[in-house]
């Protein structure tokens, strides 16, 4: 047999085609030319006005299609985050996917009780603890609204939180220009002055607009605040259909995609070749709970179209949702729901995939569905690594081997199976396959229950690679208002 | 019911021309207006409820057959003396300072509106001071806030206080909701009524008031 040099195909999941894509993208357009928006935000109005934008009779702005065609050519292609130490670990371009958790949820599932209870700024510990152990989950958000801390400042407290409990890159809430600035100065604390954060960015912001078609001024702020820093940022919409946006996706999507397309237009007039993450947030409203659904396919599908338009023509890097679920507790509904959208994000090569952890439409947090989440992903990633094909992995040779080698002759025994087997199996860590008896020796455990344990496990071993005092002081310093 | 079979049908299916045009032969038919409303409208609108909780039925089967009732009303108003039909009730409603979440409050309004409450809408953000003063405005039975922000949650017992520095309190039942708000915090900070959906808030909302 000749030498085989194959590459290997990466499975990839395509849902749109290039003339739905470009449908998509003119009808974001139209929204734009013709209904426009309301910008609530002064400065941005002139500098959309300066720009070319016209105001309507009633206060709107429309904005024709070149401005916004303008401000996708000088937004960078791909978005570098670093890790707290300084290291690239988040390159998001291409179809590089990042999982991370989510941001506020009211709830969490006590790891001890299993019980539903109010969030507090001990499980933004936690949860930022677990992350930086689970080597599948990339970056952290708050995964807690917490009851214990000054409402006005919660944001920061919340950031300065999770800088203590953990050293990969952190994607975060603010309300205003106000805290926004307070937590960029923790940030540039920790990364050693402003310099060098710029450099190596290790946070992103979440903020977002309001479905359909209107930027409040605190919105603008951070918007605008981020694009002068360089801080990286999304500004996904509501756009969530039958909610914020049309019921019909391709609809929402253009809604979501023009609201988009107006943040970038103002952070790239701001600053331009400031890094922005594209893409809007297209779940759908369940029509009979009236709950914005986070396990739904709709939201999975309208991000694997984003990537898709991503590849036919933004080229920007996307922010997509995955891991999350509708259910109340951590049961075969979240894990089902968890794993549609985990596989399917990574086979549409989402970029910044948020919300891993979620339960209870974004209501709830458990500490058992991220450390779930982490080994889905694992699985999913086997998956979309594809099939290596090349002489080592068709194995003739010992193909032939064994089925000369006579009685007792088995693969298990080869030396070949001892060299490949790492790499050619997906080695669960806690998924369950052992042997009815052993399992049940063992406890008879439950996926939930093996995930609680490993949660306990983690958060009493795992040590964070702690900040240096003179660090943490000034943080303190800073949260005390001084 | 009966009488009304056709009426109630259109109603209940959404269907505007059908409904409009049974609506137009009882009214030609000089049937008492109150009883049309009552038992040609109403009627199948208590239905649709009844199916929608059962899930019989989705959101925008509710909204469209409740639109439906309204182009119905539309034929009757010019009949209407003035007091002939009282809403069940007067709602002022908001979403809370700092809060712009407004699907879910438009849902409840929408939701109570069709269940023959008269609504006041004040938008998102609204400030204590505008509820107080609205308040005062409308004299409303029903002062009802949305917050979907944990954050924003403290502006209601903050609306609450002030409904009572205004000497409103006593006259005014307070119903809120949103994703973060629970039964116990409603306890927790007196407010009379929380509801979980648009569906429970409308029966809530009927309670309150001691109507059916
Ligand atoms: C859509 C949405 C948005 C849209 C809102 C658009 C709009 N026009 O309303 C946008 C994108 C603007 C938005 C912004 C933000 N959001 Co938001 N949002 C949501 C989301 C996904 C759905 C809310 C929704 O519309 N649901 C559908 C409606 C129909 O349901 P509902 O609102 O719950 O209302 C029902 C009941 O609650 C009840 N009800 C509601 N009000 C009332 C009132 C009364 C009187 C009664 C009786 C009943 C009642 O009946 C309603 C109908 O059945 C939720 C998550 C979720 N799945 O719930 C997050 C969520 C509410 N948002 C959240 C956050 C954090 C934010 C931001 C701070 C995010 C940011 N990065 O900036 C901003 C804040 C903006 C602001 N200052 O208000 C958090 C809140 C966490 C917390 N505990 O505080 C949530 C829970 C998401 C999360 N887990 O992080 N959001």
């Amino acid at each position: 047999m000749k030498s085989l040099n194959i590459p290997t195909f990466l499975p990839r999941l395509k849902v749109l085609n290039r003339e739905q894509a470009l449908a998509i993208h003119q009808a974001a357009l139209e929204i734009l030319e013709k209904t426009g928006f309301k910008m609530e935000h002064p400065d941005a109005h002139q500098m959309l006005v300066d720009a070319g934008g016209k105001v309507t009779n009633d206060g709107r702005l429309t904005l024709p299609a070149y401005l916004v065609e303008e401000a996708l050519k000088t937004t960078p292609k791909q978005i570098a985050l670093y890790d707290q130490k300084g290291n690239k670990t988040m390159p998001l371009v291409d179809g590089n996917p990042f999982y991370g958790t989510g941001s506020d949820a009211t709830f969490t599932l006590d790891l001890e009780t299993g019980q539903r209870r109010r969030a507090v700024l001990k499980d933004v510990a936690n949860f930022a603890r677990l992350v930086d152990n689970l080597e599948n989950i990339s970056f952290a958000m708050s995964m807690a609204n917490p009851d214990d801390v000054p409402v006005e400042d919660i944001y920061v407290y919340v950031f300065a939180e999770m800088i203590k409990n953990i050293n990969k890159p952190i994607v975060f809430i603010a309300d205003s220009g106000r805290d926004i600035a307070k937590i960029y100065e923790i940030a540039c604390l920790v990364a050693g002055g402003e310099e060098e954060f710029q450099k190596k960015p290790f946070m992103l912001n979440y903020s977002e607009a309001i479905s359909p078609l209107r930027f409040p001024q605190n919105v603008m702020e951070k918007l605008i605040f981020c694009a002068r820093k360089k801080i990286p940022i999304c500004l996904p919409s509501g756009s969530n259909a039958g909610g914020g946006a049309p019921i019909t996706i391709a609809g929402a999507m253009a809604l979501g995609i023009a609201e988009n397309l107006v943040g970038l237009a103002v952070h790239q007039l701001t600053n331009k070749g400031a890094p922005f993450l594209f893409g809007p947030n297209v779940s759908t409203l369940d029509m009979k709970s009236t709950v914005v659904s986070y396990g739904c396919p709709e939201w999975s599908l309208s991000q694997a179209a984003l990537a898709d338009m991503r590849d036919e023509m933004y080229g920007l890097p996307t922010w997509a949702y995955a891991g999350a679920s509708d259910a109340k507790v951590m049961d075969a509904q979240a894990g089902a729901e968890a794993m549609f959208s985990i596989i399917t994000a990574m086979l549409s090569r989402s970029n910044l995939i948020h919300d891993v952890g979620f339960l209870e439409y974004g209501n709830t947090s458990s500490l058992e569905m991220v450390t779930m989440a982490n080994e889905l992903v694992a699985m999913s990633r086997f998956f979309t690594e594809g099939i290596p094909v090349n002489e080592g992995t068709l194995a003739l040779d010992v193909i032939e081997r064994v089925a000369t080698g006579g009685p007792g002759s088995i693969f298990l025994t080869d030396d070949h199976t001892f060299d490949y087997f790492r790499e050619a199996q997906f080695l669960p860590q806690l998924l369950d396959r052992s042997r009815y008896d052993s399992w049940k020796e063992a406890g008879a455990m439950d996926l939930y229950t093996v995930c609680n344990t490993e949660a306990k496990r983690i958060l009493s071993e795992h040590q964070v690679e702690p900040k240096t005092d003179e660090v943490l002081n000034e943080v303190d310093r800073i949260l005390k208002g001084r | 019911m009966g009488e009304y079979k056709a009426l109630n049908g259109a109603v209940l299916k959404g269907d505007i021309n059908t409904a409009t045009a049974e609506m137009q032969k009882a009214i030609d038919a000089d049937k008492n207006v109150q009883d049309i409303i009552d038992n040609g409208l109403i009627a199948a609108m208590d239905e649709v409820g009844e199916r929608f909780s059962k899930g019989l039925l989705f959101v925008p089967q509710m909204l469209r057959a409740a639109k439906t009732m309204q182009e119905c009303m539309k034929l009757i108003e010019p009949l209407l003396q003035k007091g002939d039909v009282t809403p069940k009730g007067k709602v002022l409603i908001g979403t809370v300072r700092g809060d712009l979440h407004d699907i879910g409050k438009n849902l409840v309004s929408m939701m109570m509106e069709s269940a023959g409450f008269m609504i006041t809408d004040l938008g998102v953000d609204v400030p204590p001071e505008k509820f107080v003063q609205k308040a005062q405005e409308v004299e409303p039975d029903i002062v009802a806030m949305s917050a979907l922000l944990s954050t924003t949650m403290p502006a209601m017992p903050q609306t609450i206080e002030a409904l009572g520095k205004a000497g409103l309190r006593a006259k005014v039942k307070v119903m809120i909701g949103g994703a973060p708000v629970t039964e116990n915090y409603a306890h927790e900070i007196r407010a009379d009524a929380y509801a979980s959906d648009a569906g429970s808030a409308v029966s809530k909302a009927k309670k309150l008031l001691g109507i059916s």
